[in-house]
């Protein structure tokens, strides 16, 4: 194996694992280290997104929807089926086969384009070198003309509530129950706590999630996430705003969690706690002291604009630097830094990154809210159109939720677009497409849109940003 | 200052141009990538 390589990424999660069959598509000789392996010793690429994180919980979101249609939903379709069973192993074996067709693909692409992929845990050394430390402790320093740090991020731990793995949970663990618990808690209301409880929940699991600030989701749009609360609620999920947990306590095979709100102190009991406050850059023990590269006061490591660090020929991506930990932001910055590494000036448009929660209905968004632009002192009109006036949205029995548009006074530009609602993921991205083009909210107005598609809550949200949609009644705008 | 799409932005980044000085045949004035290929057609770099 040759020691020397114009790349060396270190990480093959979204980021990394990108950033490398860009790199090497661009005809530099490239390198990926991965410290993961699986049980028969072999490298297991693609990161969390892939094995613990977006693909598994996608997997079993979607198995545990089915369930819940099956149960509740077909009666009202004229079929009759006897009381649905769920069979946890199976759900998580079919859940496992994906994400190993999925891993093997990369490797399968790796190969394809010329990737080396190596076995080991990643060290930045002084001058752009990358030193390896392989399963069984062996070290080797690799040559790079340019290294890409995509080491990516790690869930954080709570003193109150220390992971066992089979009692206290991570979001690791939470995707590997043998049966459904009786009684889960879930520590968080973010988009990981609330995917999670919303699975077991939907399996039958009575979910209480502990959440200690007061708002609910506060990055998204107020009104959504309002929308979105109602909805989770309606659905079963116990969601219990401004509540510190202080002591979590495994006693005769149960969970007791210590809390405290501004009515007092509480105790409930779990079967299982599933710990998802968060997620923290995993940048201990990746940087040589003379390495040059700084880290910031979050631990995140500090780059400029364009995913460069502070040492040359040394740039860093993903959940490790500053931004949204989400994957498809991780992927576009690795492919940014592989494109000007081959000298290229390609830049990242940081304004138009969607977000996605994959419970049911989908919340999804991308640009400013309407509490960001009251903030920053924007005038700003504002569109929203309810899928339950969606012909498509009733005939799938699927009209919770709502589209709402929001585009400058001025200028019409479209400044942001949130929805909670079927397929919000999928809709928000034509919104996404319409922004990078600089679009109004009259241009997608003045567009053709299938009939009957859920497509057209977009356009009619579009089109009540002026007072002009068709299938609700529009706001009387003042003169 | 006119709206450009994801590759007229390249582009403009690439050549170091200077949008304003570009004529946009998209909707609303929109600086197009044909527009931005056509004006680097109309004035060869020096």
């Amino acid at each position: 194996m040759s020691d020397k390589f114009d790349v060396v990424v270190i990480g093959s999660g979204p980021a990394g694992y990108v950033a490398a069959i860009k790199a090497a598509q661009l005809g530099l000789n490239t390198a990926c280290v991965e410290q993961w392996m699986d049980d028969k010793g072999v490298v297991k690429l693609g990161g969390t997104c892939l094995n613990v994180g977006c693909i598994p919980s996608k997997a079993l979101l979607d198995s545990s929807h089915k369930y819940v249609e099956a149960r509740d939903y077909f009666k009202g379709h004229g079929i009759t089926v006897s009381k649905p069973e769920i069979d946890v192993p199976a759900m998580i074996k079919r859940k496992d086969k994906i994400v190993g067709q999925l891993t093997g693909g990369i490797a399968g692409l790796f190969k394809h384009n010329g990737v080396t992929p190596i076995q080991g845990r990643g060290k930045v050394l002084a001058g752009a070198k990358v030193e390896v430390t392989n399963a069984k402790g062996e070290v080797s320093v690799l040559e790079a003309g340019n290294v890409i740090i995509a080491a990516g991020s790690v869930p954080v731990a709570i003193p109150p509530a220390p992971v066992d793995g089979e009692f206290i949970v991570d979001s690791t663990g939470a995707l590997e129950f043998t049966e459904v618990p009786k009684r889960l808690g879930v520590i968080g209301a973010g988009v990981i706590g609330l995917e999670l409880g919303s699975v077991w929940g939907r399996l039958g699991a009575e979910v209480v999630v502990l959440e200690a600030l007061e708002d609910f989701l506060p990055m998204m749009d107020v009104q959504i996430a309002k929308e979105t609360a109602k909805i989770l609620k309606k659905q079963g999920l116990d969601i219990r705003l401004g509540t510190r947990v202080t002591k979590a306590e495994v006693k005769k095979k149960e969970v007791e969690v210590s809390y405290s709100t501004a009515e007092g102190e509480f105790t409930e009991t779990f079967d299982k706690l599933i710990v998802a406050v968060g997620r923290r850059p995993r940048s201990e023990e990746l940087l040589a002291s003379d390495s040059g590269v700084s880290l910031d006061e979050r631990g995140f490591i500090y780059v400029d604009d364009y995913c460069a660090t502070e040492a040359p020929h040394v740039y860093a991506v993903g959940d490790v630097v500053r931004g949204p930990m989400l994957a498809h932001k991780g992927s576009e910055e690795g492919v940014m830094v592989a494109e000007r590494i081959a000298g290229k000036p390609v830049q990242m448009n940081y304004d138009c990154i969607p977000s996605v929660i994959y419970t049911h209905p989908e919340v999804a968004a991308v640009g400013k809210t309407e509490q960001e632009l009251k903030a920053d002192g924007i005038a700003y009109k504002t569109g929203v159109f309810p899928f339950v006036a969606s012909g498509r949205a009733l005939a799938a029995d699927d009209a919770d939720g709502m589209v709402k548009m929001l585009a400058d006074a001025e200028t019409d530009r479209i400044l942001g677009c949130h929805i909670v609602g079927p397929s919000a993921a999928d809709l928000v991205q034509q919104v996404v497409i319409a922004m990078e083009f600089g679009s109004s909210a009259e241009d997608l107005a003045l567009t053709v849109f299938g009939h009957p598609t859920l497509s057209e809550a977009v356009h009619e949200a579009a089109l009540a940003v002026d007072g002009h949609a068709i299938h609700i009644a529009n706001r009387k705008k003042r003169k | 200052e006119p709206l450009l799409g994801p590759a007229a932005r390249q582009l403009v980044e690439e050549h170091k141009l200077d949008p304003a000085q570009i004529t946009g045949t998209g909707k609303g004035g929109r600086v197009t990538k044909e527009d931005v290929l056509n004006h680097l057609k109309a004035a060869p770099k020096a």
